[in-house]
This record gives structure tokens, sequence and C-alpha cells, in this order.
């Protein structure tokens, strides 16, 4: 009951702040359309995808068990979700506001439509559109390569963009792309998104400091952000060109938290020679009693002689 | 002790008379087997006890995540403690020279061997791998205060089996031909142990410089078994356990703990047995007065321990003091306090207090208050870590004792008792040889000097 | 092997009937009787169990780790060992060049706790049991009041390992400090010496003791649990290992958690997966150590709770 009561203050409450901090997508955004249409095979990979990265916040489509958050997220089947073009939930998605986070790192932009596509396999009344020039651009986006070079005067890493049109290979002008290095875990944008220019070449500025690996390599990885386009991109580079970075082990050192054989000289020094003095005189006692028997034996011997 | 014996005294008449008084109630009496008996049974309980434990695991006890070191540790520490009574009289008092001491270092080194020996098993109770204890010896990482206590404390136990032992000899041998109303195996026990001993003046010669090694080999390792043992707390961050003065303040409660428990132990070998001719009134005198000074030195140590945090109460400290002065634990802090250390140091300063019987009960006010102290030292110091406590059931936040704990505590302690109770009632619980040495050798001074120093 | 290619051997055939008995009665519980639980019986036995009595060209149905029933050709099949000595080898050795670092960002959390529940379910411990807990803590008085997620802070001094008397818990070359439940004795005297109350001890016999039986010792996982041993927090080693986020990092559904190497200065956060210079992180945001005046040089970072993402609520209950 309470639970209920709750919810429905809830809802009020939300509506009230939505009206106050409605989240505006530019027009030129709201109208973006997928690239490919949606069907039940994006559908069931959207499902997968929305309950590893959605579900935890927007619930269960159609249970309205989201959580308690401000604001509130909506649920995908209501009907403040699908009242959203493709183009909205797409920027949405990829921007995110608090406390929702932004999953443009997260999701490459078709797995973000595949989720849209999940998104409205809950309305009835969705007809999708599909972008008119969708599906392949032409041959220059199926084969467009990035070269990395570094320019090591101007600290610089350049992105050289070729591609082939007319059975000719040409620079790509005008295209973002976006430089990264590989971390254990993840990949750490570098500078910023640039766009290339008439020779398809991008420039970024690599920091001075960043750590590459003990010769100072650094494995860069540079993709084309217009995945629409040019599909997935991208180049893999190491370049020594990294703080050369080499760090002892954390267990180096003789300490006391280290193991036995790691012990502080002055420890084992001290410990090992006390040990042995106090014992050694435990001994020398115990063969003390020894002498005491051996002397009572010679003089009973010589009492009886 | 003496560096030279004179073994005028094995022809003295007196040693007849002394040696009667001391071995008669030495052998197997009915009172032996029915308190033998009782102390069995009681432990048989216990051991279920630990049985139970053994099966299910420490969540048999109140011990939790929060609490983890309890009754057990502090039991350890009084055990620990309360042994240490051996190196002060013998060594301490005895290599300073002082007479008194002589019928009472026995008893001192009883205590000593069956606390210290105890202690080892007390540590293994509180495991929750017991059957790993090798390991500590396998793989032992010698920066680990445990591992410096495993080594001090059998250091210390030997010593001190020694040192009870090695005085032991001549009196094993005088007892020969004299303990015709003992068991047959006692008899051989006697033999055995008495190592040929026929009282050759070499054979002192190689005794006394043993017993001297021994003697000054413990003073070190004493304070060393029971620093360690503050150590143990001592070293972590924990505020209540944070202290620089551990060691000292350990050490000289283990003189007020040890030195209770020998009192008790004097009156009940001078009234059970008739010795009130070797543990005189004199004797309960001086133990007064020595329990007097220990505990004003402990006193010193705890208003060290207690006023400086007071005075500045950081936070954690101030919780903690607050517990121990005004909150939880201020009722059994106050008790133990005000019976256990102040009202007996007022009451000694009393002639009419240092006699057998008072000194008795204060004895044994002394001696529980000092183990509720190892309680109050182990406990309430866990029970307010820096982070708060959350999130967990209540019963993990606070510590409450449960029976199986209590009894296996117990346990430990019938132990004890078992192992002072042997060695107290079948071998000679004050040394003859060393009583009618001084006898002989008081008469010879007499003659020799007119005027001797006597000490104290 | 090919020796006793027929089911002859007595005693074999014997046990393939008893197992078959005993499916039956496990058929029956469910209702099916007679000659489909004859069948199946001998279908899944035949698919749990390796026969050494038939040809070589035959197949074997098995029962895969996501239940499905397949079947593989015989003489593919291979015995996989996970070895004890590997696991312990590797496990103490850790992963060269690496320093792992941790950095939670107190204006992000909420007590979700669902870092908790997934660090509970992979190291199989009980819902009171933490490797990492989240506190409401308050600095002052006046001060407001906050969630804080804490872990194992796997010091560079570490005061709990300092104690060990067995080396049983240990810090490795990567920064991780992990316990060896086949060797502690569970004197729990590290749990004396954090200051964090990082640790837990298994006071009785672990949440799946059961089911975890036989299963080889993972000291990265420290599954299977057992009673009477200290456990903490892992940093998820066999996580890290393969490359991945520790559990409580990718679990948390509000990008508290970044976890990294600080030999890369790279820090990746579990929910957005975006990475950062793990030092710009802590310059812009102030991060700082727990209780830095103990020296214990902790491995876990926390950005204060500034501009929080979420309005502190409590149900008022912090026991279970």
């Amino acid at each position: 009951m309470n639970k209920r009561y709750l919810l429905l203050l809830l809802v009020v409450l939300a509506s009230a702040h939505l009206s106050a901090q409605e989240w505006v997508v530019p027009a030129e955004n709201g109208a973006k359309l997928s690239p490919f249409a949606f069907n039940d095979s994006t559908r069931k990979a959207g499902a997968e995808l929305y309950i590893l990265n959605c579900k935890s916040c927007h619930g269960d489509p159609g249970k309205n068990n989201v959580i308690n958050l401000v604001p509130p997220p909506p649920d995908p089947a209501s009907v403040r979700m699908q009242n959203n073009s493709d183009g909205a939930l797409q920027f949405k998605i990829v921007q995110g506001r608090a406390p929702m986070p932004s999953f443009k790192n997260i999701l490459s932009s078709t797995d973000i439509w595949r989720v849209i596509s999940y998104v409205r396999s809950f309305s009835d009344k969705y007809v999708q559109e599909i972008e008119k020039k969708s599906g392949r651009t032409g041959a220059a986006g199926l084969n467009a390569r990035i070269l990395l070079t570094w320019l090591k005067e101007k600290n610089q890493v350049q992105a050289v963009i070729m591609g082939m049109k007319d059975k000719i290979t040409q620079p790509v002008a005008g295209t973002e792309v976006k430089l990264f290095a590989k971390r254990y875990f993840g990949n750490l944008l570098i500078d910023e998104a640039r766009n290339t220019d008439a020779q398809g070449k991008a420039l970024f500025n690599f920091p001075k400091d960043l750590p590459g690996d003990s010769a100072g390599y650094v494995q860069l990885i540079a993709k084309l952000s217009d995945e629409t386009a040019f599909g997935e991109t991208k180049a893999d580079t190491t370049l020594a060109i990294g703080v050369p970075t080499y760090r002892p082990p954390l267990n180096e050192q003789r300490a006391m938290w280290n193991v036995v054989q790691k012990t502080p000289i002055w420890l084992l020094l001290s410990y090992t020679f006390t040990v042995l003095a106090v014992w050694g005189f435990i001994f020398y006692v115990l063969l003390q009693i020894r002498a005491i028997y051996k002397a009572g034996v010679k003089k009973d011997q010589e009492t009886a002689d | 002790m003496a560096s030279e014996v004179n073994t005028g005294f094995l022809h003295d008449k007196r040693l007849d008379s002394i040696a009667t008084d001391i071995l008669r109630p030495v052998g197997i009496s009915k009172g032996f087997l029915i308190w033998m008996g009782f102390l069995t049974i009681s432990l048989l309980g216990c051991i279920y006890a630990y049985y139970l434990q053994w099966e299910k695991g420490l969540i048999v006890t109140g011990l939790r995540d929060y609490v983890s070191w309890g009754m057990y540790i502090a039991n350890f520490i009084f055990f620990v403690a309360t042994s240490l009574v051996g190196m002060l009289i013998s060594s301490v008092l005895g290599l300073i020279g002082f007479k008194w001491i002589k019928p009472i270092a026995r008893i001192a080194e009883i205590i000593a061997v069956a606390f210290a020996a105890i202690a080892g098993l007390v540590i293994v109770s509180d495991m929750g791998r017991p059957e790993r204890l090798p390991y500590v010896f396998m793989y032992g990482r010698i920066q680990s205060p445990i591992l410096w206590d495993v080594t001090v404390v059998t250091t210390y136990l030997v010593l001190s089996a020694l040192l009870y032992f090695l005085p032991l000899i001549p009196d094993l041998a005088i007892s020969k031909g004299r303990i015709g109303h003992t068991p047959k195996w006692l008899q051989k026990t006697y033999e055995v142990l008495s190592v040929n001993w026929n009282h050759s003046p070499q054979q002192y010669k190689i005794l006394l410089k043993s017993v001297r090694i021994l003697l000054i080999l413990i003073i070190p390792t004493a304070f060393a078994i029971h620093t360690v043992t503050s150590w143990l707390l001592a070293v972590t961050l924990r505020p209540g356990w944070d202290s620089t003065i551990f060691g000292p303040y350990f050490l000289t409660g283990a003189f007020v703990s040890g030195s209770a428990a020998v009192i008790i132990m004097m009156y009940f070998v001078r009234t059970n047995y008739k010795l009130d001719k070797y543990l005189t009134m004199h004797h309960f005198d001086m133990m007064g007065k020595l329990l007097v000074l220990v505990s004003l030195v402990y006193l010193y140590f705890n208003i060290n321990e207690f006023l400086v945090p007071a005075f500045k109460l950081k936070t954690a400290d101030a919780i903690h003091l607050h517990d121990l002065f005004v909150g939880e634990y201020a009722p059994m802090f106050w008790s133990v306090q005000l019976l256990g250390l102040i009202i007996p140091i007022i009451l000694l300063l009393f002639r009419f207090f240092r006699k057998p019987l008072p000194m008795l009960i204060i004895s044994i006010f002394v001696l529980v208050a000092s183990w509720f102290k190892r309680f109050l030292i182990v406990v309430p110091a866990q029970e307010n870590p820096f982070l708060p406590k959350q999130f967990v059931p209540h019963a993990w936040m606070v510590y409450q004792p449960t029976i199986i704990e209590t009894a296996i505590t117990m346990g430990t302690i019938l132990l004890a008792v078992i192992i002072i109770t042997v060695l107290v009632k079948l071998f000679p619980v004050i040394p003859i040889w060393e009583m009618a040495e001084e006898k002989h050798a008081g008469k010879n001074d007499e003659h020799q000097k007119s005027s001797t120093t006597s000490n104290l | 092997m090919t020796k006793n290619n027929q089911n002859s051997d007595p005693d074999k055939t014997n046990k393939a009937l008893d197992i078959g008995n005993s499916r039956r009665a496990f058929f029956k519980n469910f209702g099916l009787i007679g000659a489909t639980a004859a069948a199946g019986g001998a279908a899944i036995y035949s698919g749990y169990k390796y026969e050494e009595s038939k040809p070589n060209h035959d197949f074997v149905k098995v029962l895969t780790a996501d239940n499905r029933l397949v079947e593989v050709p015989r003489d593919q099949i291979k015995d996989i060992k996970v070895d004890l000595t590997r696991l312990q080898l590797q496990g103490r050795e850790g992963l060269k060049g690496h320093r792992w670092v941790m950095v939670i960002d107190l204006s992000k959390c909420r007590n979700a706790r669902k870092c908790i529940a997934a660090c509970q379910s992979a190291h199989h411990l009980r819902p009171y049991e933490y490797h990492i807990n989240t506190l409401i803590m308050q600095e002052a008085q006046n001060t407001p009041l906050y969630y804080m997620p804490k872990p194992c802070q796997h010091c560079d001094n570490p005061p709990c390992v300092a104690v060990c008397p067995v080396n049983a818990t240990f810090k490795r070359q990567d920064g991780v400090v992990l316990i060896d439940n086949e060797r502690c004795i569970g004197c729990r005297f590290c749990i004396a010496a954090c200051p964090y109350s990082a640790r837990m001890f298994h006071w009785e016999e672990p949440l799946m003791s059961e089911s975890d039986k036989g299963k080889e010792y993972n000291i990265e996982l420290n599954v299977p649990q057992k009673k009477g041993t200290i456990s903490k927090c892992l940093f998820s080693s066999d996580r890290l290992r393969v490359g991945k986020l520790p559990y409580c990092v990718s679990a948390c559904p509000n990008g508290v958690y970044y976890f990294g190497d600080e030999n890369q200065d790279a820090v990746t956060n579990g929910t957005t997966k975006e990475t950062h210079r793990l030092s710009e992180l802590l310059r812009v945001n102030g991060g700082y150590h727990l209780m830095p005046e103990l020296g214990t040089k902790p491995r876990v970072y926390y950005l204060p709770p500034k501009n929080r993402l979420f309005e502190f609520k409590n149900e008022g209950r912090n026991e279970l």
C-alpha cells in the first residue's frame, strides 16, 4: 500500500519536475534516423544490450519498476518515452545527463540503434522511418584506411585517412577522427575529436607526460566517428611516444610486511642472534644435568672402592 | 643464591625434622584423589565444549568480525602475565639477595611452569584452524609478533621448567628413603629424576652455576614474553591499543596478578600441609609489602595509560575512554580498578591486613580483577573501530561471550590447576635442602659473627 | 584404455545400473515413470560420465556449463585439470608491470549496493559478509551525511600483512593484498591490525561450502571459502588477469568506481567505460586517501562527495 502511494507521489512530483527541466534535443539530432530497418534480430540484440546497460535504472519495460531517482528514469513502454523521436532517443542515450550516464563510449552507434529498436517494440503505434540514404554510402566508405605518424618536433600525432573512390585512392576530407591510447581496461581519448582537412589529415596534440611501457611504447587507436558511412574503421599502431616507464614491483624492498625472505636485516640478525644465544645457554644447562649425573656415577664408584 | 654450599647441613640433625615436615603431605591421599576427580570431570565438560567449537567453528563463541579477539586472548594474556611471577621472585629478588624468598621460590616456579604451559594451549583455543599450528614453525614470518611470542613463550616455559627442576634435584635425593608412605612408581620417579645426586661438592658447584645462569637468563626472557604479548595489541593502529607504554604496563600488571597467585597458593600450602613453620607470618608480611609495591607501580602505569589520552581526547580515544569510564564497560572498569588495585593497595599498607586470611581474600580479588582487566584491555578497543559498524546483524557489533566459550576458558584454568595440584602434592613444595642449609648456616654465622645483616 | 572396449566389466555395468536407478527415483519425483525414465537416465548418465568402454569414433553427450546437452567426438575429450600448484603460484606472483588502483567517486554513490551484491555472489558470501561495504559517513556534526563504499584499501604499507605469522596474507608485485586460505591458521591478528575493518572471518561453514566441495582453490577468487579462515577484498584478481574490471566496479549502476593501472596513469569507469588520466581525475576532483595519517598508503583513492548526483536518502536502517 505504502509503496504504491509513494510511487504515485513520485509520479506526481516527477511530472512537476519534468516540466521544469525538459530535456531539450537539438532539432537536427531529433530528426536523425536509424541507418537500418528494425527487425527481430535487431530487437533481440537490443534486448540483451538493454538488460546489461539500462535495466538497472529503467527497469523491465511495461512493469513500471524503475528506480527512484531525480529526475525519474521513464519506463521504456511509457508514453513519455515513446513520444521521443528515434533521433531524440539516440541523442539522449549518447549524451546522457545526470543521473543518466553517457553511453557514447559504452555502446557503438549501431548498438544504440539496436537498443532503440528494442524500445520501439513496446509501442503498437510506432512505424519506423528509415534514413533514405541508408545502407552503404559507396566504395569510399568501405575501404577507408587510417595511417598514424608521429611528428616529434611538434609533439603531435598525425592521422591520414585515405579511401577508395572511383577506384582511385583519395584523401577523405571533413570526417571526424578520434585518437585513443590503449590502456589496460579501456581506451584513453587523446586530445579531442578532430576533423580531417582537405588532405585527409588530422593532427592531435599528444600529452608529454603519458606513460608508455618501459621503452616508451604506446599503442594508439584511431577511429572514424561516422560509423554509418565508414563502418568500424580504425587503426592500431604502436609508437614510441610515451614516457618510458618502469616502476619496480611493489613487493621488492625489505619490509616488515614482506615475506620472510625479505625480512629487514636488523630484525633477521637480532632475532637469530638472540634465539641462538638463549638456546645455547639452555643446551649448556641441559648438558650440566648430564654432568651432574656423571659426577654422581663417579662418586658412587669412589665410595664403592 | 650463595655461590657455595656448605654441605655440613647434611649432617645437621635439623635436616631430618625439616624433611619430615615437608615430605609428610607428599603422596596420594584421598583428598587428592577426590580433588583430581572433581577437576577431571569438570575438565571433560570443557573438552566437550571445545569439541563443539572444533566441529562448528568459532561461530559458537560470541566473537564476530568486529570483536574478533575476546575472552580467549584476554585469558591468554592473563596466563602469560601470571606466569611471570616465577621470574620476579626467584630471579629479581633472589639475585638481589633476599633470603625470605627461599621457601616461596618453588611455589612461584610452579605457577610459572603451569601458567606458561597452558598459555600455549589457550592460544590454540582461539585459532580458527588449530590443526594448522605446525604452519607457524613451517612457514613462520619472523616479522610477526606472533612468531616472537611463540619463540619467547617456549623459551620461558623451558627456562621455568629447568628452574623448577634443578633446585629440586637435591630434594629428590634427600627424599630417598623418606617417602616410604608414597606409591612405588612415585619413588621410582624420584629415583630417576634425582640424576645420581649424592650431594658431592662438585655436583653442588655445577648445580649452583647452572641455576645462576638460568636466573640471569630468565629475566630478559620474562620481560620479552610479556612485552611481546603486549605488542600483539600495541603494534596495531587501534585506539586503546596504539600505546607506547604497553610493554611496561603489561609487565607491571603481570607482577600484580602473579604475586596475588603466589599469595593464594602460599595460603593453601600453609594451611593444608601445616607448613606454618616455613611459610611464616613474616613471609606473608613480605609478600604483602611486595604486592603493594608492584601494585603501586602498576597504578602509576594505569594513570599514564588513561590520563594522557583522556587529557587530549582524540576522537577515537575519546569514544574508547567514554566506554570505559562512564559507558557500557564502566561498572567492570571501576570494579577492577577499585577492588583489584586501589583498595588492595590501601588495605595492605596496614599490618593488620598483611596476615594470611585477609591477604588470601585480597589476593583473590586482585587475581580475579586482573583477569577482567585483560578483558577490558582486549574487548572494548575492538568495539570502537575507526570506521562505523554498519549493515551487519546486531550480534556482529557487540561482544557477548557464550557459554561454550566460557567453558573452554574455564577448562584452561582447570588444566593449570591440575598441573599445580600434581606438582604441589607429589613433590616437595618447599626446598628442603635450602631450608636446612639456611638453618645450618645461621647457626654457624652466629658462632662466627655476632651481627648478621638482615634483609629488609 | 581400448582394451576393455566391451561393456563386459561387471563392476561397471552394476555401477551404470545403480546410477540408472537413482535417476529413475529422480524422475519419479517429477511424475515421469517407466521407459522414459530409463532412457532419460541412460542419456543423462552417458552425458555426464566419460565411459572408457566404448570405441573411439563414438560421440558422447556432454552437459555444458550453460546446461546444454551436446555431442562431441569421444577422442576429442580432454580432461581439464585445474592445478592447485599453478593457481597458487600465479596467484602469489601477481601481474607483472602493473600497479592497480581504484578511485571511488563519492559524489555518485547512492548506496544502491549493487557492488556488494556482485561481490558477494562472485565470492560466495552471505549478505552480511563483506569484502566491500557501503557505509554512512559523517565527518563532523554539521557536515552532511554521505555514502562511502569501503573495499580493502590494498595498502602499500599493509598493517595486516605485517602481522601475519604464516605468510597467509601477502602483498603482490601489482599491489594487491591477497589471502591464502590454504595457509591461514585463523589467528585473526590481521583483523585486529586492519584500521579499515576490511577483513572478515569465516566463523561458520561458508555459504556454499557444500556445492563448492571438490573445486580447486583459486587464491585470486578465494573460492571455495573455508571455515576458520580469513577472507577479504581481492580487487577481483581473477578478473584483472583476463583484462576485466573487478566485479564491484562493473556492477555499479552509477559510475562510482574507476579502476586502472597507476603505471599507465589511467583508470576506467566501470559504468561508462570511459578511461581517464588518473592524475587528472585526482587533480580536478581533489582526490584523497582514507585516514592517510596512519601511514598505510592505500591503493584506493576517494573523490569527495561534492556536487552530488543523488540526494542523501537513508531508510533509517544500518543494521541487518
